[in-house]
């Protein structure tokens, strides 16, 4: 794209600052919603991703299966679910031990009454409710095998949350998207009104629509990118002077930030494309 | 080169041109003169596609039809040099900015073409001294000039003058015509529209009266004076520039 058509779209903005000032302000403002909310999604799925990481099935085995059959199991449901660890009783007894804290409390009882465990790691495709629940039936068909626990109830309601913030997440990108649309499309259309002597001469001088098109797409997209940069750094500044001081959350990382500028660029190129097919079919001869 | 056949143009109940026929060679002068609301104006937005006739076909060059598509009539007028009465310059711009623009729109960007082009453009009408100037700062006579730099930089074919004196006083009106028959004897045909009889006298071209939308029924016959020569032509003779 020549230079030619980069000073042009710099002159429209010098010389209709009002009408670049109040779509800035009004992008910058629409994208600071759209951020706020990538920025919690980001973080409330980083906070499930965390819990979903442990989420574990434990097998319970029948105190009479032998090491040759257990090591068999454990090859099996490695194979088939994820990583399998053994925990003999002694250990489950030790670990329960720690969690309760007072000696006291454990030396009425007699024996160990712990039964040895497997305990699966599931590997990422089983991580949801359906397939776990699937799983654990499975598993539980197993002779060697006593009971199988796995969190069913939790493990539902974690994927319902992460559905809900996927389908808010869905619902304000398209709100936005719809709101930045709407910006800019009314903003070009001003501006080509604005400048609607200067277009008509063009027109009549045989320019093409792409060559008057082209410094106002310019135009749209770069107002864009700046108000997006300008919400990032409001967004980042509010994440440091109030959130932080709450609880701790973690920045936008950057593929989220280019996803971030390249959406809106992307939304402000078709909206500017949209305005300018009509409004210049009616803007002369 | 500009061919009109049986061309009608009503605007609701009015009836601006009545089936006018006439046509043009490469090179002619052709002006049309008429009293207000003769239909001049409807005639040279006929030609630049800026209005579809109401019957009638109307050629330019191998551009023919009714309403040609957006993108062709864009072609169809970087291929004319237009000239309003009114100038229409883009008043942010330098005086140098509004001729290149023309240059520019026929897809020339790079400086070493735009540059020398829009300089001699502006050599030829005089106002290489003003082409830093904004339309504000020049003289009506100036802006017509610069208006005159822009229709000829794309050297087109046919350049298109509505009321070309309109605007102006005497002598700059002098010049002007001055201006546009020697543009008209470096090989542009050229179309005139006036109103008044002496211009189409000073530019020495065929002059048409227009009057209530007609044209007299031999309109297509006649040839200019500075049309190529074919064999035999003599010079074509100075015509009087009004107020000389």
């Amino acid at each position: 794209m020549h230079f030619y058509f980069w000073r042009e779209a710099w002159r429209s903005f010098r010389h209709h600052q009002g009408l670049a000032w109040t779509a800035m302000i009004s992008l910058t403002a629409t994208l600071l919603l759209c951020g706020v909310f990538l920025l919690l999604t980001h973080n409330a799925e980083s906070a499930v991703r965390f819990i979903g990481d442990r989420r574990e099935m434990v097998v319970y085995l029948r105190d009479e299966v032998t090491p040759e059959r257990r090591d068999a199991l454990i090859a099996r449901l490695t194979e088939l679910y994820g990583t399998a660890t053994y925990v003999s009783a002694e250990q489950a007894w030790e670990e329960f031990s720690q969690q309760i804290g007072d000696p006291q409390l454990l030396q009425a009882v007699d024996q160990n009454p712990l039964p040895a465990s497997l305990r699966v790691r599931l590997r990422p495709e089983l991580l949801n409710y359906p397939a776990m629940e699937q799983a654990a039936k499975q598993v539980s068909q197993f002779p060697e095998v006593e009971d199988v626990r796995y969190g069913g109830e939790w493990v539902r309601r974690l994927d319902e949350l992460q559905a809900t913030l996927q389908r808010g997440a869905l619902v304000v990108g398209v709100v936005v998207a719809l709101a930045m649309l709407l910006i800019l499309y009314n903003i070009i259309r001003l501006t080509v009104i604005a400048r609607r002597r200067e277009v008509e001469i063009m027109i009549r001088l045989g320019a093409s629509d792409r060559f008057i098109a082209t410094p106002f797409t310019i135009e749209a997209v770069g107002q864009t990118l700046l108000s997006a940069v300008a919400a990032l750094a409001l967004l980042f500044a509010l994440e440091q002077l109030t959130v932080q001081q709450v609880v701790r959350v973690s920045f936008l990382p950057p593929t989220w930030i280019a996803a971030f500028l390249g959406g809106a660029a992307l939304l402000a190129w078709a909206a500017a494309s949209l305005a300018l097919a009509r409004a210049l079919r009616s803007a002369g001869p | 080169m500009i061919t009109f056949e049986h061309v009608s143009k009503r605007y609701g109940e009015r009836l601006a041109l009545d089936a006018v026929s006439w046509h043009m060679d490469e090179g002619e002068c052709v002006v049309f003169v008429g009293p207000s609301g003769a239909g001049k104006t409807t005639l040279l937005r006929l030609i630049t596609h800026e209005t579809a006739p109401t019957s009638g076909t109307v050629t330019i060059g191998t551009f023919r039809g009714a309403r040609l598509p957006r993108r062709k009539r864009a072609l169809l007028r970087r291929t004319l040099g237009i000239i309003y009465e009114d100038f229409r310059l883009l008043n942010d711009r330098t005086v140098f900015e509004n001729v290149a623009l023309a240059v520019r729109i026929t897809g020339h960007f790079a400086d070493a073409e735009v540059v020398p082009r829009t300089l001699y453009a502006l050599e030829e009408v005089g106002l290489q001294q003003k082409q830093g100037a904004f339309p504000s700062e020049l003289s009506a006579g100036e802006k017509q000039r610069a208006a005159i730099a822009r229709a000829i930089v794309n050297r087109p074919a046919v350049v298109l003058a509505d009321e070309p004196t309109g605007a102006l006083e005497p002598a700059s009106a002098r010049e002007i015509v001055a201006l546009l028959r020697r543009i008209h004897e470096e090989g542009a045909a050229l179309v005139t529209v006036t109103t008044r009889p002496e211009v189409g006298e000073a530019l020495g071209g065929r002059v048409l009266h227009l009057g209530e939308g007609r044209l007299p029924a031999d309109a297509g016959a006649v040839r200019s004076p500075y049309a190529p020569p074919e064999a035999g032509d003599a010079t074509a003779p100075a015509a009087p520039v009004p107020g000389a």
